[in-house]
């Protein structure tokens, strides 16, 4: 589909094992495009976080390596940020004070211009108006556009998510992941998002890769980028495409899991 | 008994009303009513109140059982007769020196445990080499009882000053050790794995996110080990001490002076709580985010 020119994050020949245990198997291979918007989905347990926190630099490969720009990951740095699904900003700072630990560690840029990145990404997930409040203050939702803040304000060229919106209620999923494509558009980011909701994931992505139950194996690939462009909103949900993609998918899912023939 | 008639009568009125108050209320703050609901919220006046009144009840009847004759008044003296001894040393101004004298010597080996027991206890829970090594050791000696190592502290360190320290500190600083330990397990791994990926390094993950979470519990771990610093004063000052509370305890006990043991008693009783009640305080000012 696409050459080596496109490679951006490129998983080679991965393996891993917890104890004797295989996660992934047998040999995890995935590339991904520069700005790509990549949902992982599968069955809780299947190895997904796990490949994702190797991207991170969080767990490391048995064998095999993952390349971000040609170079080998190695421990974290800021380059690939990570947002959680339990709210993991920080309490004893301020949503403010939260998205400027981001840049804490970034020697290259002085304190009016933090403050200036800072003030600009609580604008972008809608939080200017809570700078000054303590996180306990504030809704499940908005603690996550908290983490997400400070991953993008940090400078992250990956964002990796690992179910960020599963513990949010319905509707606050929504608005986010439409909040979060926009984005993912202004900001030009490329995001691996890890979600066992299908229509999650037919909402948010550019491809859908689909895995099996533990060990992890690639079932399927969909380009939803083809199909639904890169603006999506809520509007999408009602269109008839949605809909019949999302219930081919569910299928699939289904069949994988070995709940339906 | 037209009390307890008049009790009867306003009871089973009064009741009813405090129970539509509570329902009335937010669920932070059920007024009176809440006292008596399964796993119910009392206002903090309901809570003073019957603090209060279940304090006064055991004075009374404390102070009842020593008066209609039950017990010898050497043995048990009445919470008035310790109250006027307290007064009469406390006039004395002795009193309150001996109490400084106590509260010196647990605040050193308090302090000196903290200091040594917070780095150490982070490093057990961040670093595997530094818990696999000290962890057994650790758990050895906080079981070994106090009292029983009086005799060796006499032996290294003389009746001085040094020994009460030591035992102060002995009885403190493993517990406190592991508890710290705990606190830092505590933080969750969402925390630290934020900060890396964010760009902090090992260091600057420990300093600027773990310890600053731990933190709250941190500081409830320094209080409940001052209290047990409080426990062991006792045996630190009857090893050959010529001042202190403990002092004074076992001075008054050798003369029969049982109102005098038990002002001793009450002096460590309101320090310690006047020092939680500090404390926790403290707690509720500088951790308002919770």
């Amino acid at each position: 589909m696409h050459g080596m020119a496109d490679a951006y994050l490129v998983f080679d020949r991965v393996t891993k094992n917890f104890g004797p245990l295989p996660v992934v198997a047998p040999s995890f291979d995935l590339t991904i495009r520069r700005h790509e918007f990549v949902v992982f989905l599968g069955p809780s347990g299947c190895g997904k976080s796990t490949l994702l926190r190797m991207v991170g630099g969080l767990e490391t490969a048995s064998s095999g390596s993952i390349r971000l720009e040609g170079a080998a990951v190695g421990a974290p740095d800021r380059r690939r940020g990570m947002v959680f699904q339990s709210y993991s900003s920080f309490p004893w700072l301020t949503v403010a004070g939260n998205v400027l630990f981001g840049m804490r560690y970034r020697a290259d840029l002085s304190e009016a211009e933090k403050q200036e990145r800072a003030d600009h990404y609580l604008r972008l997930v809608g939080l200017s108006d809570f700078a000054g409040a303590f996180p306990n203050r504030v809704s499940g939702g908005m603690r996550q556009r908290i983490a997400i803040a400070r991953t993008l304000a940090a400078g992250s060229d990956v964002l990796l998510m690992d179910e960020p919106f599963g513990a949010l209620d319905a509707q606050r999923r929504e608005s986010l992941q439409v909040e979060l494509r926009r984005i993912q558009q202004t900001d030009a980011k490329t995001i691996i998002f890890v979600t066992h909701d299908v229509e999650e994931a037919v909402f948010l992505a550019d491809r859908i890769v689909v895995f099996s139950q533990r060990p992890a194996r690639i079932v399927s690939e969909i380009d939803v980028a083809g199909a639904f462009g890169p603006e999506r909103l809520l509007s999408l949900r009602d269109d008839e495409r949605f809909f019949r993609t999302k219930t081919e998918l569910l299928h699939l899912v289904r069949r994988t899991a070995g709940v339906e023939p | 008994m037209t009390d307890e008639a008049a009790l009867h009568r306003i009871d089973p009125a009064a009741e009813p009303v405090a129970v539509e108050e509570a329902r009335a209320e937010t669920e932070t703050d059920a007024g009176f009513g809440g006292l008596f609901t399964l796993r119910g919220k009392a206002s903090r006046l309901a809570e003073v109140t019957v603090a209060a009144a279940a304090s006064l009840i055991v004075l009374v009847l404390w102070e009842l059982f020593v008066d209609l004759g039950f017990t010898n008044k050497l043995f048990l003296p009445a919470p008035s007769a310790v109250i006027a001894t307290l007064w009469r040393m406390a006039a004395g101004g002795d009193l309150f020196l001996q109490a400084g004298i106590s509260t010196l010597r647990v605040w050193v080996a308090f302090l000196l445990s903290a200091v040594l027991a917070i780095p150490i206890g982070i490093l057990m829970s961040s670093y595997r080499i530094v818990g696999a090594a000290l962890e057994p050791i650790v758990d050895f000696i906080r079981y070994l009882p106090v009292p029983a190592l009086v005799p060796l502290s006499i032996i290294w360190f003389g009746v001085g000053e040094e020994t009460k320290i030591f035992l102060l500190w002995l009885g403190t600083f493993f517990q406190l050790v592991l508890l710290v330990a705990d606190d830092m397990r505590r933080v969750p791994q969402e925390y630290v794995e934020s900060a890396l990926t964010l760009g902090a390094n090992s260091r600057q993950v420990l300093s600027d996110v773990a310890f600053r979470a731990m933190l709250p519990n941190l500081v409830d771990s320094l209080r409940i080990t001052l209290g047990w610093c409080w426990t062991y004063l006792i045996i630190a000052e009857i090893v050959a001490a010529q001042s202190g509370i403990g002092f004074v305890i076992w001075a008054a006990r050798r003369y029969m002076h049982t109102n005098e043991v038990m002002a001793g008693v009450v002096v460590i009783g309101i320090i310690g709580l006047a020092t939680d009640q500090g404390l926790r305080l403290l707690h509720r000012r500088l951790f308002r985010y919770l």
